[in-house]
């Protein structure tokens, strides 16, 4: 621009209105804790329909959840999948994409870190088993993810749709090796894997011997995908491609590409609570085991506006209300499922609160 | 002459009765004063033109007479009566009717359908047969010819708005406004308008014309009143009474300088910026949208592009960026052929766009200014996986102060930015980068006309600098007074390359509606 002289002065900057005051921290947390208490508000009248009483009921959640060491170590073990499954659907999110498919993913991730460890139990050294089940795990996640993102970027498929109808063939996958090539012939009728051996399962830590590597490891995945989404290059041109995807081909960003690798890193994320859940809780694969994971991550994703930090605290959240699900069959008498009901109430409330969640935040 | 010194008109409408007369109207958009305190009336029998920049207050002064918006201070008086606007409805039933700057017509229905819609006590009932034969005699009085039974989406900008305007008399306005009608007319158009605005103004109704050219106000207007910055500098003026220079400094607060004119010639010897050789497009509905284009703008000259809204100019400047397919033909930016349809391609070869529509095209929601100038500039922003943010904000600052449109504040989210602030963002992007090719389309759109100057100026520094300009506009008098040769497209065809000191408007307009020469 050398042409051009100094700019001439009368040109001023033109008004603008200010941009409406979302910046009222006071109100932004007031109406948050509106929309959970409304959302117990309905849960407890619900409750109170069944014929129990909603004080007693909500004092024994709470009780059964957040005063004990045992069940906190519960609750965290129950959030670890949950947190991996919400970033699953946080990061194709970014890229204005529906990952529908965690479910399935999970599955997959599951079944490569049984399959991993057919293979390698004491071939190797146990430390190396582990690994190599839980980057197996991410890498059939992600393949299973890319699956539904080949669809998209190639045949314009919605994701929403082909991630979902995934979820039904990973299920399949699952029955059919645990029926027939898997199946554990020690396993007295049960369908399941054979059990992982003691010292392939991830190592467990805290007093109760309980709490377990994953969710350390789901931790790390938070923090990883939220520097990776804030500072790197890839992380603002997935959000370009995301916010509006013309704007993105037209500055000639690789949008086709941006969408595959959200889709991907999602599934990455998947398989990881696959490998955790196997590797960490169930020790075999069965049918029913990852039953809802990744339904409460999408939940969880939402809730959190896809913020990856605040993913951690709505997984620890709905965590909570899964533990506590327990406590309300045992001491109300009503069914464990009920939780969903209230895991429900509680989106509406939020999604209702902020019409605009969908728009990615930093 | 200074504004003070302008005073209200004498003409002969001064004795008819008020139609409409606001006083103190004020309306505010958060700490935005749109308009303040402002006096102003029409009365039955005249034109009353509306002058102003953009983002004067116009659009929101009509739209509070028309019960969009409800004014924050200040009465409205219809006849005389004060009267609360709590609606469109409620205008409507006094007499009040507006054409939008943005027509609001629903394309998958037919004209008659559209105006049964908007026509009042018409139940549930639609009794097509009258509507139609109510169409053509309101058409046939004012010389439109409109046929009731084509549907919208076939219909030209300009027949779209004689709907509107069938539309809003035939529900029984006394007093219509129309805002900007001229801005998407060629001239023979604008004349068949102003025909009708006559014959209206015979009948004893009241017109509002908001537009910011002058000589349409000096061809149409009784009065003419001038909104400044949400003020009015002016009310009720007799146009014979004021010049030019003294409306213009009214309008912008101060005199505008001229743009430069001396100029160099186009060297005749520079190579080819952009050769568009025997190119078709299909358009979004699979039409042919550009037919056998040849075209050729040379580095250090500026092309032109004229029409009518809707005759191709959007997939002209797609197909030149690689971002939509040819189907047959080639392009040439800087010699080299784009081998495929690819906006990264293009834009390795130099060749940068200025967008008709930055908010579907360009604005990312939840972007500030700093990061959407840094999205053309992605890698010589990287530092490691990461991007250089402080360098970013660095450059950014250094490239408002060289370009010199004043963005808004750095850290503001464009989405949120009124339009006239986006274009600038959108201008200081573009002018920002060494470019072998500028296709700017309609980049004054928005902007004041001081701003408006500047953009030109930056658009002749390309040409200077030795870029190619492809300069797409539906403004005439800016096409004439910056292109070097205007390329006139009708209905996807090239109608001709014209140069400006060698034909008048009306000529250029002639090939706008499918005339020859
Ligand atoms: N709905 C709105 N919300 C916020 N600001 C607005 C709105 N409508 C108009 N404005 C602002 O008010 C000012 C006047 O706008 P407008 O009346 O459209 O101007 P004009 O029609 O003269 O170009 C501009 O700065 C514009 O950005
Ligand atoms: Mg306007």
């Amino acid at each position: 621009m050398t042409v051009i002289d100094s700019p001439p002065e009368e040109i001023t900057v033109a008004p603008e209105a200010p941009t409406k005051g979302t910046n009222d921290l006071a109100r932004r947390v007031g109406s948050w804790v509106v929309a959970y208490l409304g959302a117990l508000a309905v849960f407890g009248a619900f409750m109170a329909l069944k014929g129990v009483n909603p004080f007693v009921a909500y004092r024994d959640m709470f009780d059964s959840t957040l005063m004990n060491s045992a069940s906190l170590s519960e609750v965290l073990i129950k959030a670890a999948p949950f947190l991996l499954a919400a970033l699953a659907v946080a990061v194709p999110a970014r890229g204005g994409l529906v990952n529908l498919g965690g479910e399935g993913q999970i599955v997959m991730g599951g079944i490569a870190a049984a399959g991993v460890a057919l293979g390698l139990e004491g071939k190797v050294a146990s430390g190396l088993v582990m690994v190599a089940m839980l980057v197996g795990a991410m890498v059939a996640g992600a393949l299973w993810a890319a699956l539904a993102g080949v669809l998209r970027v190639g045949a314009g498929i919605n994701e929403a749709i082909s991630t979902l109808l995934l979820n039904y063939i990973a299920i399949d996958v699952l029955l059919y090796l645990i029926s027939g090539p898997w199946k554990d012939s020690a396993g007295f009728g049960q369908l399941a894997s054979k059990p992982l051996a003691d010292e392939t399962r991830l190592p467990t830590f805290g007093s109760d011997g309980r709490i377990h590597l994953g969710v350390f490891i789901a931790m790390a995945a938070a923090v990883g995908i939220w520097l990776l989404l804030r500072s790197t290059s890839w992380g603002f041109q997935l959000r370009v491609a995301g916010g509006n995807g013309e704007a993105a081909r037209r500055a000639g960003l690789p949008v086709a590409k941006l969408l595959l690798s959200g889709l991907i890193t999602g599934g990455a994320m998947a398989g990881l609570a696959g490998a955790i859940h196997f590797a960490g809780v169930e020790g075999q694969l069965r049918p029913g085991m990852t039953f809802g994971f990744g339904y409460i991550g999408f939940l969880a994703s939402w809730l959190a506006g896809h913020h990856p930090i605040r993913i951690a605290g709505a997984a620890l959240l709905l965590g909570a209300i899964a533990v506590a699900g327990d406590s309300l069959q045992i001491d109300a008498g009503l069914p464990a499922a009920s939780v969903n009901v209230l895991m429900a109430f509680v989106l509406f409330a939020v999604l209702g609160k902020k019409p605009r969640l969908a728009g990615a935040s930093r | 002459m200074s504004i003070a010194t302008l005073e209200p008109s004498a003409d002969r409408t001064k004795q008819s009765p008020s139609i409409i007369e606001v006083r103190g109207l004020t309306k505010r958009f958060g700490d935005l004063v749109a308009t303040g305190d402002v006096d102003f009336d029409v009365r039955s029998g005249e034109v009353h033109s509306l002058l102003g920049e953009n983002g004067a207050g116009k659009s929101t002064l009509m739209k509070l007479l028309y019960g969009v918006y409800q004014p924050d201070a200040g009465e409205i008086l219809v006849d005389g009566v004060v009267h609360r606007l709590d609606s469109p409805a409620d205008a409507r039933a006094l007499g009040i009717g507006m054409v939008f700057q943005d027509l609001r017509l629903i394309p998958a229905f037919t004209v008659a359908e559209n105006i049964a819609l908007s026509l009042p006590g018409g139940g549930f009932r639609y009794r097509r047969q009258a509507v139609e034969r109510q169409i053509l005699d309101a058409g046939a009085e004012l010389g439109f010819s409109v046929d009731p039974k084509a549907l919208v989406r076939h219909l030209s900008i300009g027949e779209r708005q004689r709907v509107e305007i069938l539309k809003v008399l035939m529900s029984g306005a006394r007093l219509v406004i129309l805002d900007e009608p001229t801005s998407v007319l060629a001239p023979q158009e604008v004349d068949g308008l102003f025909t009708a605005i006559r014959s209206l103004r015979a009948k004893g109704l009241a017109v509002v014309i908001i537009t910011h050219k002058l000589h349409e106000t000096r061809a149409i207007a009784d009065r003419l009143s001038i909104l400044r910055a949400g003020r009015m500098v002016g009310s009720g003026i007799d146009p014979t009474t004021v010049d030019d220079r003294a409306l213009i400094s009214a309008m912008v607060g101060r005199e505008v300088p001229p743009l430069p004119v001396e100029r160099s010639d186009p060297p005749a010897d520079r190579p080819a910026a952009l050769r568009v050789t025997g190119v078709h497009v299909r358009g979004d509905g699979g039409n042919t949208a550009l037919h056998d284009i040849h075209l050729e703008v040379k580095a250090g000259e500026v092309m032109g592009v004229a029409g009518v809204a809707g005759s191709g100019q959007r997939e002209l400047y797609e197909a030149v960026l690689g971002l939509r397919p040819l189907h047959t033909g080639d392009i040439h930016i800087a010699a080299v052929e784009m081998a495929k349809s690819d906006p990264g391609a293009a834009l390795a070869l130099g060749a940068v766009g200025i967008p008709e529509d930055p908010i579907s095209d360009a604005v990312v929601p939840g972007l500030d200014v700093t990061e959407h100038l840094a999205l053309s500039n992605l890698s010589s922003l990287r530092k490691g996986l990461g991007i250089d943010w402080a360098r970013a904000r660095e450059l950014v600052a250094e490239l408002d102060r060289q370009i010199g449109l004043r963005m808004v504040a750095h850290d503001r989210t464009v989405a949120d930015l009124s339009g006239g602030n986006v274009q600038r963002v959108m201008l200081t992007r573009a002018f920002g980068v060494d470019c072998t090719l500028l296709v700017a389309a309609y980049p004054s759109r928005g902007l004041d006309v001081a701003t408006t100057r500047r953009t030109q100026e930056l658009l002749l520094a390309q040409r200077e600098a030795g870029a190619g300009v492809l300069f797409i506009s539906e403004d005439l008098d800016e096409l004439m007074e910056l292109s070097d040769q205007i390329a006139v497209l009708h209905n996807g065809h090239l109608a001709g390359v014209v140069t400006p000191g060698e034909v008048d408007r009306y000529a250029i307009g002639q090939l706008m509606l499918g005339g020859s020469e």
